[in-house]
């Protein structure tokens, strides 16, 4: 196969924008909002002096535009990405505490909610058109106009609150004994659980209607015939012949879905309290964290963009006509 | 299937309508100023307070009527510009071609690709959230997707006969934009609008929810931003009245909205014959 040099290039190109705009988009918006952190009479103003010579130095406003923008680069390329206003602390360091959480938990989202979409899709789409069908299509639908922060709401209060199932935030038990490695993953999968599903119910959608489409494409065939002559029971028909054969579309679209986990999870780690970059975020936008909030938002939005990378890449790979 | 698209039209529109009048009738219709402080907080809902007193002792069905205003005027606007600038872009690289189009698209490509809810924060963040800042955001978000399809439009219109003819006869490209192709494109505009309202709706409760909404600003987002900032709301039976109606008010302005823009899509759209 030949070597993707043009979607390289204009990933790369995606990129150079995102990281021109994280530079841009301080110093560009009227307020001079990096400016206010040093001045006393701001309600901004960083009082804490080491801190406040970082930022000056990081952001190094007194300098040209072009020399701004070479050292910030320069810093860039170094993992270099600030010190934060309210951990007093480098921005990478805080952020490498994060990343773990919501990779964990995309991860498992998107694990889950493929695997619900695609079952409930071969089992619609074999009995496409009976009552069974058409309550999963509505029932899908309606979760899809769902907003997340709103769905995440609603999950926590009946399924944590009332139901006392799941923990209602976090991502462990503060202060927990330390009874065993087994209790403490136990601990964490039960954390988990609530958010997750919640995060993988906000593209469940999209691969079940994929999935159910592609069933429905395979049931006229002759082989699912043969088979049904042969005497093969319903069930190894619908699993092992026309699922399999639906299979290749919905994982391909299963990839599609990295960039919308990674947006969504921001409101859902937000509700939970979980303790991901997507949270951060949130509580570095509330305490006006401006080196930690640019960390932030670089990690999630390169982190989409390298999981389109991947997906298009894949999809080349299955599918090898496009690559033509 | 085409049967039941009115259906869907009408019940959307009855929707919106509903949402409309209550957006128009505000004053008329709230029991209490949503920014007045009408009682004791943390009220349960009562004959006073038909959906209790938040934090502060405000009553929240006045600030969930008031909410309405803010997020069609939001919505309205947000979609306005998006559609404008994005179906202005569009039937401008559509007719021009050559280097314009190449440069336009590789724009629209890079803008697509971009991840908009971070971007959307930060902007946010950084210049402030006024209303009209979030306006400006949520049509940044949107006007890619909609010159992309306005361009492919025109690019097929551009090869119809009509067209052809009035080049002939010495017409120039902003004749031909206004007089040929606005018109055409216009039904696929009109639904971009609607779903692009629909988006709006949600991103800017979303964004409110996020702590980034103009302080002084009464919306549904804001509630619920304020309602979860209290880890207590889900203890007691406030969850019912705080965060459950101003939850259903933003998703059911959404489907509705969406419903609409269903209905009025033009056959010719192909998101319509996959379906």
């Amino acid at each position: 196969m030949r070597a993707p040099w043009g979607l390289l290039g204009s990933y790369a190109l995606v990129v150079l924008v995102l990281v021109t705009l994280n530079f841009w988009l301080p110093r560009a918006l009227p307020g001079q909002p990096i400016e206010t952190l040093s001045d006393p009479r701001s309600e901004t103003f960083v009082a804490d002096a080491s801190t406040r010579g970082e930022l000056q130095r990081y952001y190094g406003l007194d300098e040209p535009l072009a020399a701004q923008y070479a050292r910030y680069m320069q810093d860039l390329a170094t993992g270099d990405l600030g010190t934060s206003i309210r951990y007093h602390a480098p921005v990478s360091d805080v952020l490498g505490g994060r990343i773990g959480w919501t990779l964990l938990l995309v991860a498992t989202a998107l694990v889950v909610g493929t695997a619900i979409g695609m079952l409930a899709g071969v089992h619609s789409g074999w009995r496409r058109g009976r009552a069974a069908d058409r309550r999963l299509v509505a029932l899908f639908l309606a979760l899809d106009n769902l907003p997340s922060f709103f769905l995440a709401s609603v999950a926590a209060y009946l399924l944590a609150v009332r139901l006392g199932w799941f923990p209602l935030y976090g991502a462990r038990t503060p202060f927990a004994e330390s009874s065993g490695a087994l209790h403490a993953l136990l601990d964490v999968a039960h954390h988990l659980a609530l958010p997750a599903m919640v995060l993988a119910l906000q593209f469940v959608t999209f691969q079940y209607l994929v999935m159910r489409a592609s069933m429905v494409g395979e049931l006229g065939s002759d082989y699912l015939l043969l088979g049904r002559a042969k005497g093969l029971s319903d069930r190894v028909l619908k699993y092992r012949y026309a699922a399999r054969n639906a299979l290749l579309p919905a994982v391909t679209v299963a990839t599609l879905h990295i960039p919308l986990a990674v947006t969504a999870a921001i409101f859902v780690e937000t509700v939970f309290a979980y303790p991901g970059v997507g949270r951060l975020l949130f509580e570095a936008v509330g305490d006006r964290d401006y080196p930690l909030m640019q960390g932030c938002f670089l990690v999630l939005s390169i982190a989409v963009v390298a999981a389109n990378l991947l997906a298009d890449l894949l999809y080349r790979r299955l599918d090898p006509r496009t690559a033509a | 299937m085409s049967a039941r698209r009115p259906t869907v039209l009408w019940i959307g529109a009855g929707i919106v309508g509903c949402f409309v009048l209550v957006a128009a009738l505000a004053p008329l219709l709230a029991p209490h100023d949503p920014r007045a402080i009408s009682g004791a907080s943390f009220q349960p809902p009562s004959a006073r307070h038909p959906l209790g007193t938040n934090d502060s002792g405000q009553d929240i069905l006045s600030q969930l009527i008031w909410g309405a205003r803010s997020s069609l005027i939001v919505a309205a606007s947000a979609a306005g510009l998006a559609v404008g600038f994005g179906a202005l872009v569009g039937a401008a690289a559509g007719s021009a071609r050559g280097v314009v189009d190449v440069v336009t698209m590789r724009v629209i490509d890079v803008a697509l690709a971009v991840p908009a809810l971070p971007l959307l924060i930060v902007i946010v963040a950084f210049a402030g959230p006024s209303r009209a800042t979030v306006i400006v955001v949520i049509a940044l978000a949107g006007w890619p997707a909609i010159a992309r399809i306005v361009r492919s439009q025109t690019l097929s219109l551009a090869r119809r006969g009509y067209v052809h003819a009035a080049r002939g006869f010495g017409a120039r490209a902003p004749y031909v934009i206004r007089r040929h192709l606005l018109p055409a494109v216009g039904p696929l505009v009109a639904a971009s609008f609607v779903y692009w309202a629909a988006t709006a709706v949600t991103l800017q409760a979303g964004l409110a929810f996020l702590g980034l909404s103009d302080p002084t600003e009464v919306s549904w987002g804001a509630v619920l931003n304020r309602a979860l900032e209290h880890q207590s709301v889900y203890l007691t039976s406030q969850w019912t009245w705080w965060v459950l109606p101003p939850g259903l008010a933003i998703t059911l302005a959404a489907v509705g909205l969406a419903f609409v823009g269903f209905g009025l899509e033009p056959r010719s759209n192909p998101r319509w014959e996959r379906t």
